[in-house]
């Protein structure tokens, strides 16, 4: 059902009549410039993101700020966090609008939204069990060990995050290329348009691997 | 502008750049490289947008500037070396793109206008909580030197040049930031109408694939934009004047080791594009 829908929204979604016309999400792949300029924001807004939260887990952490209280630290930055977050999350949609059916496919991408899916967990945890005790060890140097883990927790995620991100770009485990039957199941790639081709059955023609696009 | 036309004859060293120590181990692993710099990126990111926002006025206010350093400055160095290590060997990788590239050009310039910026003006200043002293000034001024450098190369190189929109965009939000009451609704009051203006322009008065015709008005909305950001963010911290912490000259410092940044990493990504 994902599927077909996304097919909808990469192929017809905003077409015209017209032979030539293109759906918005083909104009978007298209744009001689905005592609570009959402793909550089992305970035950009992640260098925002990651950025103020690597500062506050540090803090966390009692490597950095350690004479600053940790909630002067977190205070402060947090609306950096928030607004760097929802441009990565407004950016990350606009790319994902220009290739729908690539982005659902690749195992990148899904490993991707699983560790976001845990990183916001964690901060969840963070704001819902370990900051109620902040009170305790806001002025301390060197936090307790469960403020330290969830800190640690938050680094590793969002860097994981970040790896898998980049590795989007790789077609090593692309849909249609001789493949373990794990990694063709884990992106679906029976229902995609290259297909899933098992390890034993390789492809006559399977471009180059290893290059980013 | 590309090194291929600045160096013509150096080609073949590049060509063979792919086959010199260490690239054939990094090669194979080009990718895990790849996250290195962009780890070391947002690290640099993180550490340069909190430390020179606080010159500003603007982030972590409740404590002096000197206090913020003593604790990034490690990790801002991490963040930079990191970038040029990682930079280095991706390049070396990669060298015969790069050599046609214009926005590799604006990367390097603006890479030496960034360390320069946060070394020599950004990082002594924060230092001394502040204040400017005669060396930081000279260093301000060769280092925006280099940036003005990478901006120019960003804006009048074909293919590349909406790239100058991403600065663009990050001094708009830095300013709506700092610019406070009225002000903010003057700000805002002129540049939402250019956005909406410069969108009906070049997508109903000219169709998005004429570049021809696109190019121009892109370029001088990039202007006009530029010149009202820059000019209420002067009229802001002139207007403000001498605070406990640094003048205007120091806020101007602190938005310029931000920008310059953004525009190694804006030119890093285009590198892709063109």
């Amino acid at each position: 059902m994902i599927h077909n829908f996304l097919v909808w929204l990469q192929n017809s979604l905003g077409k015209g009549p017209s032979d030539t016309a293109q759906s918005w999400s083909e104009a978007l792949l298209g744009s001689l410039n905005f592609w570009g300029l959402l793909d550089g924001t992305h970035l950009i807004a992640l260098m925002l993101f990651a950025g103020a939260i690597l500062v506050v887990d540090l803090r966390l952490l009692g490597v950095t700020f350690r004479r600053t209280p940790v909630s002067v630290v977190s205070d402060a930055i947090l609306p950096l966090t928030v607004f760097g977050f929802l441009l990565v999350v407004i950016t990350g949609m606009g790319l994902f609008f220009a290739r729908p059916l690539f982005y659902y496919h690749n195992i990148w991408f899904r490993l991707k939204m699983i560790m976001v899916a845990l990183a916001l967990l964690n901060i969840l945890i963070f704001h819902s069990r370990i900051q109620k005790s902040q009170g305790a060890w806001d002025t301390e140097a060197l936090p307790p060990g469960r403020v330290r883990a969830a800190a640690a927790v938050s680094l590793a995620a969002w860097l994981v995050v970040i790896s898998f991100g980049r590795l989007i770009a790789y077609d090593w485990f692309e849909c249609g290329k001789p493949q373990p039957a794990f990694i063709n199941w884990a992106a679906e790639c029976a229902t995609s348009e290259n297909g899933a081709v098992p390890l034993a059955a390789p492809s006559a023609a399977t471009p180059e691997a290893g290059q980013p696009k | 502008m590309n090194l291929e036309q600045l160096f013509p004859h150096a080609r073949p060293w590049v060509e063979n750049l792919v086959n010199v120590w260490p690239t054939p181990y990094v090669k194979p692993q080009f990718a895990w490289w790849e996250i290195l710099h962009v780890v070391a990126l947002i690290t640099l990111g993180g550490t340069s947008i909190v430390m020179n926002l606080r010159l500003i006025g603007l982030g972590l206010t409740q404590e002096p500037p000197s206090e913020i350093l003593r604790s990034l400055k490690l990790w801002q160095t991490v963040g930079i070396v990191g970038i040029v290590v990682t930079g280095v060997l991706i390049g070396m990788a990669n060298a015969e793109r790069l050599y046609d590239s214009a926005a590799f050009i604006v990367k390097m310039l603006a890479l030496v206008g960034g360390v320069v910026l946060t070394y020599g003006a950004s990082r002594p200043v924060a230092k001394a909580d502040g204040v400017v002293s005669t060396a930081a000034r000279v260093w301000f001024v060769v280092g925006m030197a280099f940036w003005l450098a990478a901006l120019w190369v960003f804006a009048v190189s074909d293919l590349i040049s909406p790239g100058v929109f991403h600065i663009i965009s990050a001094a708009a939000l830095i300013v709506l930031v700092a610019v406070k009451g009225r002000a903010r609704l003057v700000y805002l009051g002129v540049l939402i109408p250019m956005v909406v203006l410069q969108f009906l322009w070049t997508h109903l008065l000219v169709k998005p694939h004429d570049y021809a015709r696109l190019n121009p008005v892109n370029i001088t909305f990039a202007w006009l934009f530029s010149a009202w950001i820059v000019g209420t963010a002067l009229v802001q911290l002139f207007r403000a004047g001498r605070g406990t912490e640094g003048g205007p000259l120091t806020k101007i410092i602190g938005y310029a080791a931000i920008l310059v940044w953004v525009t190694a990493a804006a030119a890093g990504r285009w590198i892709a594009f063109a």
